[in-house]
């Protein structure tokens, strides 16, 4: 989240999309209702008609995989009306800037496109510079080349009629959430966007979040309190797993991971090539040697580069699915899911069971046996004595019986303690994680290999007990001063020399300044008292610096005051910069003075980015069908996203319309959480929501001949399942380009081990992934659907 | 002092924390039941579910839809039928007005359960100390002890969006009058519902819609034979033939009276036939 989850109750308008927060996220709902309270409206735009839905003053169906086209309507309407922030966006974004002359956008795709390799070369999305590299710009955003003209004229295309057409929202509803959502667009108001996996799964999922920074750029909506574009995290702790490089092509705080590349061969050449002129990451170097100094501790050296040759350095993409081509091909020999149950939750899971078929070995930590644990049962479907692959059941224990701290998706790392002790031989994470690694150096110990060596650097200095000392943790995720030997107030004091060390960037500064044995750990703080804009300061710890909103300096008008006294973040009082809130800014650098008014200080030129030169698929997002389309694409020709890797054989077939005529989503409900491993072994969360299911409309039914509570097939061009039918007025069949089209939604939370059973919705996905990130598009694909006779 | 529970529907997320921390607070066993196809897990209230929220997809006469949920349980009469009609006086209101059920007393003769204007109370099965099976009347008890010991019942300090509160009967009314104008808009027909036919009830609630629309009674009644039965003739019957007889006769004329497929009476669910 840019803002955090009891901003949200500062919101004028509240557009829920890609997500259902008040079945997945119940408690933000909480907030959600101060807002309304207060007059505030809540949008919610879903396929389907959900329980948030029916809390919504606005509601708008959207069919799956179709929101940078209905995001595309709203940043035509709020052009076109005249509706966006217009001094937001002139000073605050790079909407002045002159591009390139030789950026181009043809018939859906980018200029630099190369087919071959379906990737882009980003040469030509750049800006215009004048000899001393400044960048050029017409304030008046008035230049055919300015970002604001170009970003209009990409998105002349998507009017109402052309919107309603694709994405299956009526020009009535349409119409009623852009007017409703764009009226955020004055100084005295804000709205923000709330969204989850309804957004991110897609082909096009890094875009649609995208679209979403583009519109409330527009808007002036982000840095602002009740603004924001806002990622409601689905796990208690995803957020603090992403912040310490849960994913693959990450270090933690979010610094690249190096690969086996010319440009990250040395730690010289990794920083040359890695480290931005200007704007914040030009520090990274200094988080950089810091992070490797924690990693080797005394061996790490400023003269053998920290032992960044140690590092190991990234041969191919590692995400999900390309983990489990490779190990469906052979190339994968062990693996270990840590809470993780790919056998319900991975796509493509006939594909997946395949692939695990194939370890040697397998070790599934979990609370209770999953389906992955028992993958090669013949509750699975499967004949154990053909199965090879070694499985080890390991018991973790559940989250009140350890302690540390989890990062909630407001970036508030909160401290838990332990409540009860594990039950029998179950452990925690940090104690697994603690004697994998004191093995594994034991048995390196008396090697002196070349595979040996950056195992016996690693530092490990977490005490000598059974279970790690968490607060030896949280020290090293903080960072010392080497040589004080006083942890580090926070990162702008780390240093690229050898004489500081860090767990974590991003993180430093909540365990500041303590001696040894001096507890000074901030997320333990509860208290609970307002220190203004219900921000609460003084309780836990934000990352960065106790900061809550991110690009709050955008809280404040060009001059330094805030654009409305009810939405009062930060201002300048002469001096400094003061408020509510930790200044995402130079606390002195004056409004009048340089960079006074680049608000966005990560980024190199310091202003919102409606044109991003970041993204794999382009600098402006463009709607593409998903790999499984109903319908032509009506923006351009190009059908998917260009810029998307096609994983090829057999088990990732491909379905036509021809034969699977029936749009399909998954999702998640109350009752159940992720895979279900968790509740799905509790009675009462089971006895709420027992049954697979599918929500068909009454429509659909008809046509099918298949009445409630009838068990029917669904069937797509990877796998077949049954569930139970739920005929609902919530689901309609969509009119798309004139055609009817049908679209049914299930959960995907069951599975063959539990109390509450049913069938693996992910045998029908796809092995397909995002442009920039490979999360695979679980949202939006094609089936069919028949009754079953019995 | 006369507490009670306001059930705000029009907060209510459907979240089904309400049930979940009423089994835990209770004990109560799951009963995972036949799929019913709708996301509603259980048809209604009984011994082993003392609550459970109704889902219901609902088309307004003006074309609107609405999806509405309705936390449901025990209404806590002022005026309760259940223990009009116990024999063994089993049922009795305390002072805070929650109506509860002494498992030491009841005797599983099931005629609360027959003439609950609500249709919440049931018979479960339950093991006595000498681990005999025996089947007793059960219902939500507004989780006595938590709020004689000034604590709020289990799914009204659950509830994340305070759509259950808990509080001195006087001030929920008022509560509820409050939100009954802000809800107004969204929900031209809202309505408190604290049926007067019994006298008032300790869980009542705002409705979005109106009564019928979610099964509940326009006008639920304590049957006048219960009356008769409870103020009258139980105690001039106890003192006249003394309580052993009178417990012979309790089945006979209970039966009579109150047999449940009959509906003689006026009152009680005869109400709701032709509301559907």
């Amino acid at each position: 989240m840019t803002n955090h989850w009891n901003d949200i109750q500062h919101s004028d308008c509240m557009m829920v999309i890609g997500a259902n927060p008040a079945e997945n996220h119940p408690i933000s709902m909480k907030y959600v209702q101060k807002a309304k309270a207060k007059g505030a409206k809540l949008i919610s735009v879903d396929p389907r008609f959900t329980r948030t839905s029916q809390m919504a003053d606005y509601y708008s169906p959207l069919r799956s995989g179709t929101d940078i086209a209905f995001m595309g309507g709203l940043i035509h309407y709020a052009i076109n009306n005249n509706k966006y922030h217009k001094e937001y966006v002139k000073h605050y974004t790079n909407a002045t800037y002159l591009v390139s002359e030789d950026y181009e956008f043809n018939d859906g795709i980018f200029s630099g496109y190369d087919e071959e390799s379906r990737s882009y070369d980003k040469n030509t999305w750049t800006f215009q510079r004048d000899d001393d590299g400044n960048i050029l710009k017409d304030d008046e955003m008035e230049h055919p080349r300015s970002v604001f003209q170009l970003m209009k004229s990409h998105y002349d295309r998507y009017d109402i009629k052309t919107v309603s057409a694709m994405t299956g929202a009526s020009e009535e509803d349409f119409t009623q959430v852009a007017e409703a959502f764009c009226s955020t667009g004055t100084p005295d108001k804000t709205g923000t966007i709330m969204y989850a996996m309804g957004t991110t799964q897609h082909t096009v999922g890094s875009q649609n979040v995208r679209s979403y920074a583009i519109i409330q750029l527009l808007l002036g909506n982000v840095g602002r309190p009740g603004g924001g574009v806002n990622a409601m995290r689905g796990e208690c702790n995803v957020q603090g797993s992403t912040d310490f490089a849960l994913l693959f092509h990450l270090m933690p705080g979010y610094i690249g991971a190096p690969t086996v590349s010319e440009k990250h061969k040395t730690l010289s050449a990794y920083n040359e090539n890695e480290t931005p002129a200007s704007g914040f990451w030009s520090n990274k170097p200094k988080f950089l040697a810091s992070l490797l100094k924690a990693y080797y501790g005394d061996n790490a050296t400023k003269e053998n580069n920290y032992l960044y040759d140690y590092f190991p350095k990234g041969r191919k993409n590692y995400s999900h699915i390309s983990l489990f081509e490779s190990m469906y091909e052979g190339d994968i020999k062990g693996l270990i899911t840590w809470g993780q149950n790919p056998m319900v939750g991975g796509p493509n899971a006939t594909m997946e069971k395949e692939a695990m078929k194939k370890l040697d070995w397998l070790v599934c930590l979990d609370l209770w046996e999953t389906e992955t644990a028992s993958f090669w049962k013949e509750k699975a479907g499967q004949q154990p004595a053909s199965i090879n692959t070694e499985v080890f059941m390991l018991p973790a224990c559940g989250p009140y019986e350890k302690e540390g701290s989890v990062s909630n998706s407001g970036r508030w790392m909160q401290y838990r303690w332990k409540a009860l002790e594990p039950k029998h031989d179950s452990k925690s994470d940090a104690w697994f994680a603690h004697n994998l690694y004191r093995k594994l150096k034991e048995l390196y110990s008396q090697e002196t290999s070349e595979a040996a060596k950056p195992f016996n650097a690693l530092a490990w200095e977490f005490g000598e007990g059974e279970y790690p000392d968490v607060d030896l943790i949280c020290r090293e995720i903080n960072g010392y001063d080497l040589i004080t030997g006083k942890t580090i107030t926070n990162f702008t004091h780390l240093k690229d020399d050898g004489t500081t060390s860090c767990g974590n960037w991003i993180y430093s500064g909540f365990y500041p300044d303590a001696e040894p044995g001096e507890d000074n750990n901030l997320s333990k703080r509860r208290d609970d008292r307002d220190t203004g804009m219900e921000n609460y300061l003084n309780w836990s710890f934000s990352w960065p610096v106790n900061r809550r909103n991110l690009y709050n300096r955008c809280s404040a008008d060009p001059a330094g005051k805030p654009w409305s006294e009810a939405k009062e973040g930060i201002w300048w009082n002469g001096e400094a910069w003061t408020g509510h809130d930790v200044p995402d800014f130079g606390v002195t650098t004056d409004p009048a003075g340089e960079g006074g008014k680049n608000p966005f200080i990560m980024l190199p030129d310091g202003t919102g980015g409606l044109f991003a030169t970041g993204p794999a698929d382009g600098p402006f997002p463009e709607h593409y069908e998903p790999y499984e389309s109903p319908i032509p694409n009506v923006f351009s020709s190009m059908e998917l996203n260009p810029a998307v890797h096609i994983w090829k054989g057999a088990h990732n077939r491909r379905g036509k319309f021809a034969d699977f005529p029936i749009v399909a989503t998954t999702y998640r409900l109350t009752e159940h959480w992720q895979s279900g491993s968790m509740t799905r072994n509790l009675e009462w969360p089971s006895e709420l929501m027992p049954h697979m299911f599918i929500e068909i409309s009454e429509d659909l039914a008809k046509e099918k001949g298949i009445n409630s509570k009838d068990k029917v097939k669904i069937t797509s061009a990877r796998g077949e399942i049954e569930a139970l039918a739920m005929i609902t007025k919530r689901f309609k069949p969509y009119k798309i380009r004139g055609k009817k089209i049908h679209h049914i939604g299930m959960p995907w939370h069951y599975g063959y081990e539990g109390i509450a059973t049913g069938s693996i919705a992910n045998y029908l996905t796809p092995h397909i992934g995002d442009a920039n990130t490979m999360i695979p598009e679980y949202k939006a694909f094609l089936c069919d659907v028949r009754r079953v006779e019995t | 002092m006369s507490y009670a529970k306001l059930v705000d529907v029009t907060k209510c997320t459907a979240c089904r924390a309400c049930m979940v921390a009423c089994k835990n607070w209770n004990d109560l066993p799951s009963d995972s039941q036949a799929y019913g196809g709708t996301y509603q897990s259980h048809t209604k209230c009984d011994g082993k579910t003392w609550n459970v929220l109704q889902m219901k997809e609902y088309e307004t006469s003006s074309g609107g839809f609405e999806w509405l949920f309705r936390h449901q349980a025990c209404m806590h009469c002022e005026e309760a039928a259940c223990e009009k009609v116990c024999p063994e006086s089993a049922i009795s209101t305390t002072s805070l007005g929650n109506v509860v059920i002494d498992q030491e007393k009841c005797v599983g003769c099931s005629y609360c359960t027959q003439n609950c204007p609500f249709d919440v109370v049931e018979l479960a099965e339950y093991v006595t100390e000498d681990g005999e099976t025996v089947e007793r009347a059960q219902k939500c008890t507004m989780c006595d002890g938590r709020i004689q010991a000034g604590l709020q019942p289990a799914c009204a300090d659950i509830c994340g969006m305070d759509a259950i509160v808990f509080g001195k009967k006087e001030e929920m009314k008022k509560l509820a009058e409050a939100r009954l104008n802000e809800v107004k808009d969204r929900y031209p027909n809202a309505q408190i519902y604290d049926p007067a036919g019994v006298d008032g009830t300790h869980t009542f609630y705002l409705l979005a819609e109106d009564p019928a629309v979610y099964d509940l009674p326009e006008n639920p009644k304590v049957p006048v034979s219960a009356v008769v039965w409870k103020d009258y003739a139980q105690p001039m019957g106890k003192a006249l033939l003394g309580v052993t007889t009178m417990a012979v006769m309790t089945g006979y004329i209970t039966n009579k009276l109150f047999n449940k497929e009959g509906h003689a009476e006026e009152g009680g669910q005869t109400d709701e036939t032709d509301k559907e």
